[in-house]
């Protein structure tokens, strides 16, 4: 019995490393570069790293990213001047662009097809409105140089709150011990995004790790929202949006929503028009595509995708200029 | 509970550990740690059809003694033993068979244009594994009577044989001589018996995680959708269907045969890699063999079996197929089903052929098949995989459909995966399963029979990775044959 124990232990242990070896040896595993939260409350990564983004069990997706000084995924430094013309994208990881090579970002798209242009990417996953209204408050005068701030507004998701707060907890755990380990040893990394270690996860907060699948699919199941709902929420939503604006400010003349109207309430729209507030919408253009304009493994835009929103941006600060 | 669920990653330590080091000094004690692990194992799903399974053990058990005591007395034997089989088809009938019965009666009344609308259809729930642990203890009553085993006396040893979680909810249907004589002899830890357990539950996960939940998204898409594929897209469907239910039962058996190594115990092998097989005959010699020996020994040859005129064995053949298929669900698809590995089989033992792959293999003296061989088993394939639009289809009228389907609109085009997946991983992911069943043919025993360690080594650690690489949260993780 001993012997069995033993063998199976070290056998255990054994194929562990060589797994360790082998998520290594592929690259199976992401990079999540480090996060902070810096002197101005702004949450965003450590400056200077490099590093590849991984998505899917078999690398399906594989891009290179390139943290800047300034904590942003993106080609470039962002060194604003009042000598030159440039333009701001503030968002989500739609913004961030971890799925694309940071060489072919939306920015460096903008970027070929306007001459002398600058496009700095303030981009940040799980960045939602408040997020970004606080940024541009924050950076003020950073923002005080830049010519064009364009906000990017997911409507279903991003206006939940009605004033920005910095999750230090999530700072403070994902730079635990614990999650230093997890991103250390590779196996783990790959484990923890995969889903695989999500039962031990659940084991280790307390939470119910047996999931039955019954309850798991009927969790799925879409609820309809009805008119009164849908009227309540966009009131809340609005709201919200008016808060932040008194809040953090919002420079009418040079800042634009960029949205789907598809995918956003006509109440909001109509509100927008009302209030001369701009934005841009890329629906027309996702509409007209013939090509997917989205990853086949979650939602993220693909290349096209990128390249039509770099092409709506681009148009519109073509007019603005030509104005 | 499910073999690949954290329960089951916790629960079989547990039980590991107390068998060996705190009852091992007792047999007694160590089925009873047995039986109440089971009914834990088997309670995870549904606690209220424990005492199925316990009705079923005690009236089992009570039978076994009395068909024994009468043993001199042919006729009361005979009664008891038909005590033992009503009460299990009873049991069978009423929970799975019961819906089945009132449906169909409706549907011929309607189709000779009497409209009734039924009070009689019930609401009940399909006990996970009653087919499998009633055919159990009724071959303890079959062998008691045909003299084969003594009864035992021992209530615990019978209740351990009926209730083994290992194989308690979906096989393999162990016969009271191999199974009960170990469960009341004492067992003594083998070291061999052990690693070889630990070998067969790697590999059963590894068809099952790796195989079949990772091809089970792309047959549900096309059978679920079938008028929205192309005829390329159905034929992928079935054929991934084929790879998908071998790699879930066959997983399932490993890993059941596995842990009860385990525990000391040998269970009967239940696959012997059937998609190798030369013709439909050999095909039924490898899959599911303890259903088809069941089968046999218990219908088949008191039947008459092949030993009676040529017409009673064509006729014992069909009776075999097609209550092998009602076996398999309350559905005409599997009564079909069934009817057509019949077809498939007649003309097989009518030639005479259907004995002559039964001690060999494919490839048996060489390294490589013949062309004729890798003919025989592209057909067998084909006639398994055809009958299978019956098994995974819900009704006959979408099985003819998905045929018609194919036959009438013949058009290619590529199948895209529905979350989007590339198509090519899995294609080299089966090739690369077919090349490594074929390399481990002669033993389904010891899957990883290579001399060297280090390639042993290679091979586990692979294996594991595939799982990984292959894990998908999303999947019912459930096995497909809980449902019969």
């Amino acid at each position: 019995m001993k012997k069995f124990l033993g063998k199976t232990a070290l056998y255990l242990f054994l194929i562990l490393l060589m797994l360790e070896l082998a998520v290594r040896a592929f690259h199976l595993y992401t990079v999540d570069p480090p996060r902070y939260i810096d002197d101005h409350g702004v949450e965003k990564r450590v400056p200077h790293h490099n590093g590849y983004s991984v998505t899917g069990n078999r690398k399906q997706n594989f891009s290179e990213f390139n943290i800047n000084k300034s904590g942003f995924n993106s080609h470039r430094e962002f060194n604003p001047s009042a000598s030159k013309y440039e333009i701001a994208i503030v968002g989500d990881s739609y913004i961030e662009g971890f799925h694309q090579d940071y060489q072919n970002s939306i920015g460096q798209k903008i970027e070929e097809k306007i001459e002398d242009i600058e496009v700095y990417q303030y981009g940040y996953a799980g960045y939602d409105f408040a997020n970004q209204m606080h940024l541009v408050y924050a950076y003020q005068d950073t923002f005080d140089l830049i010519d064009e701030i364009i906000l990017y507004l997911n409507y279903e998701n991003d206006l939940e709150r009605d004033r920005y707060t910095p999750n230090t907890n999530r700072i403070k755990m994902l730079s635990s011990t614990l999650f230093k380990i997890r991103d250390q040893i590779k196996l783990l990394s790959y484990g923890s995004k995969i889903g695989v270690l999500e039962p031990f996860k659940k084991l280790a907060t307390g939470q119910n790790p047996f999931k039955t699948d019954v309850t798991a699919y009927q969790s799925n199941e879409i609820k309809e929202e009805t008119k009164a709902e849908k009227l309540e929420r966009d009131k809340r939503y609005i709201a919200n949006f008016q808060n932040l604006i008194k809040l953090y400010g919002f420079n009418k003349s040079k800042t634009t929503l960029l949205l789907d109207t598809r995918r956003t309430s006509n109440v909001f729209l109509d509100f927008c028009d009302q209030n001369n507030i701009k934005y841009i919408d890329f629906s027309e253009s996702f509409k007209k595509s013939k090509k997917s304009t989205n990853l086949i493994y979650d939602m993220h835009w693909n290349d096209h995708g990128r390249e039509l929103i770099a092409e709506v941006i681009a148009s519109y600060i073509r007019n603005k200029k030509k104005d | 509970m499910l073999f690949n669920s954290l329960e089951f990653l916790l629960f079989l330590p547990t039980v590991f550990i107390l068998y060996w080091f705190v009852f091992n000094k007792n047999i007694k004690h160590q089925n009873i740690l047995i039986i109440i692990s089971s009914y834990i194992f088997y309670g995870w799903w549904d606690w209220r059809f424990l005492f199925l399974i316990i009705l079923s053990t005690l009236v089992d058990f009570i039978i076994g003694q009395k068909i024994y005591k009468h043993g001199d007395s042919p006729k009361r034997s005979k009664y008891w033993l038909s005590l033992s089989v009503l009460f299990n088809l009873a049991l069978l009938g009423f929970f799975k068979y019961y819906n089945f019965f009132i449906d169909s009666y409706i549907d011929l009344l309607a189709s000779i244009g009497y409209d009734v609308k039924s009070p009689w259809i019930l609401s009940v729930l399909l006990p996970v594994g009653i087919s499998f642990y009633t055919f159990q203890t009724m071959s303890y009553s079959f062998d008691v009577y045909y003299k084969k085993i003594n009864p035992t006396k021992d209530l615990i040893s019978f209740a351990t044989f009926v209730a083994f979680f290992p194989q308690l909810v979906a096989g393999p249907i162990e016969r009271a001589s191999n199974l009960l004589s170990q469960i009341t002899n004492e067992r003594k830890f083998n070291y061999e018996r052990a690693v070889s357990g630990v070998k067969l539950i790697l590999w059963g996960f590894f068809k099952k995680l790796v195989i079949a939940d990772s091809i089970a998204p792309i047959v549900d898409d096309i059978f679920n959708n079938y008028t929205e594929h192309t005829a390329s897209s159905l034929i992928l469907g079935v054929c991934l269907f084929s790879f998908q239910v071998y790699g879930d039962f066959s997983g399932y058996s490993d890993i059941a045969i596995g842990t009860a190594k385990l525990f000391g115990i040998e269970l009967i092998s239940n696959f012997k890699f059937p998609n190798f097989s030369r013709n439909v005959a050999e095909y039924w010699q490898r899959w599911h063999v303890s259903l088809s020996t069941w089968f046999r020994h218990y219908l088949y040859i008191p039947m008459g079996g092949s030993k009676v005129s040529k017409l009673k064995s064509v006729r014992n053949i069909c009776i075999i197929f097609l209550v092998s298929g009602f076996w398999h669900g309350a559905n005409w698809t599997f009564i079909f089903w069934g009817g057509l590995h019949a077809l498939f089989y007649i003309p097989v033992f009518l030639m005479g052929r259907n004995r002559i792959y039964a001690d060999n293999v494919i490839g048996q003296n060489t390294i490589l098949p013949s062309i004729k061989e890798l003919l025989m088993v592209f057909w067998t394939f084909i006639l398994i995989t055809f009958s299978r639009i019956f098994f995974r289809s819900p009704s006959l009228t979408d099985s003819f459909n998905y045929i018609e389907r194919i036959y009438s609109n013949f058009s290619y085009s590529a199948y895209t995966h529905p979350m989007g997946y590339r198509m090519t991983d899995f294609y080299i992911l089966l090739a690369l399963f077919t090349i490594y069943e074929y390399l481990i043919r002669k033993d389904e025993r010891n899957p990883f029979k290579f001399k060297s360690k280090g390639v042993r080594f290679l091979i586990y650690s692979a294996m594991i990775l595939g799982m990984l690489l292959f894990y998908d949260d999303n999947v019912n993780r459930s096995f497909i044959y809980f449902q019969f």
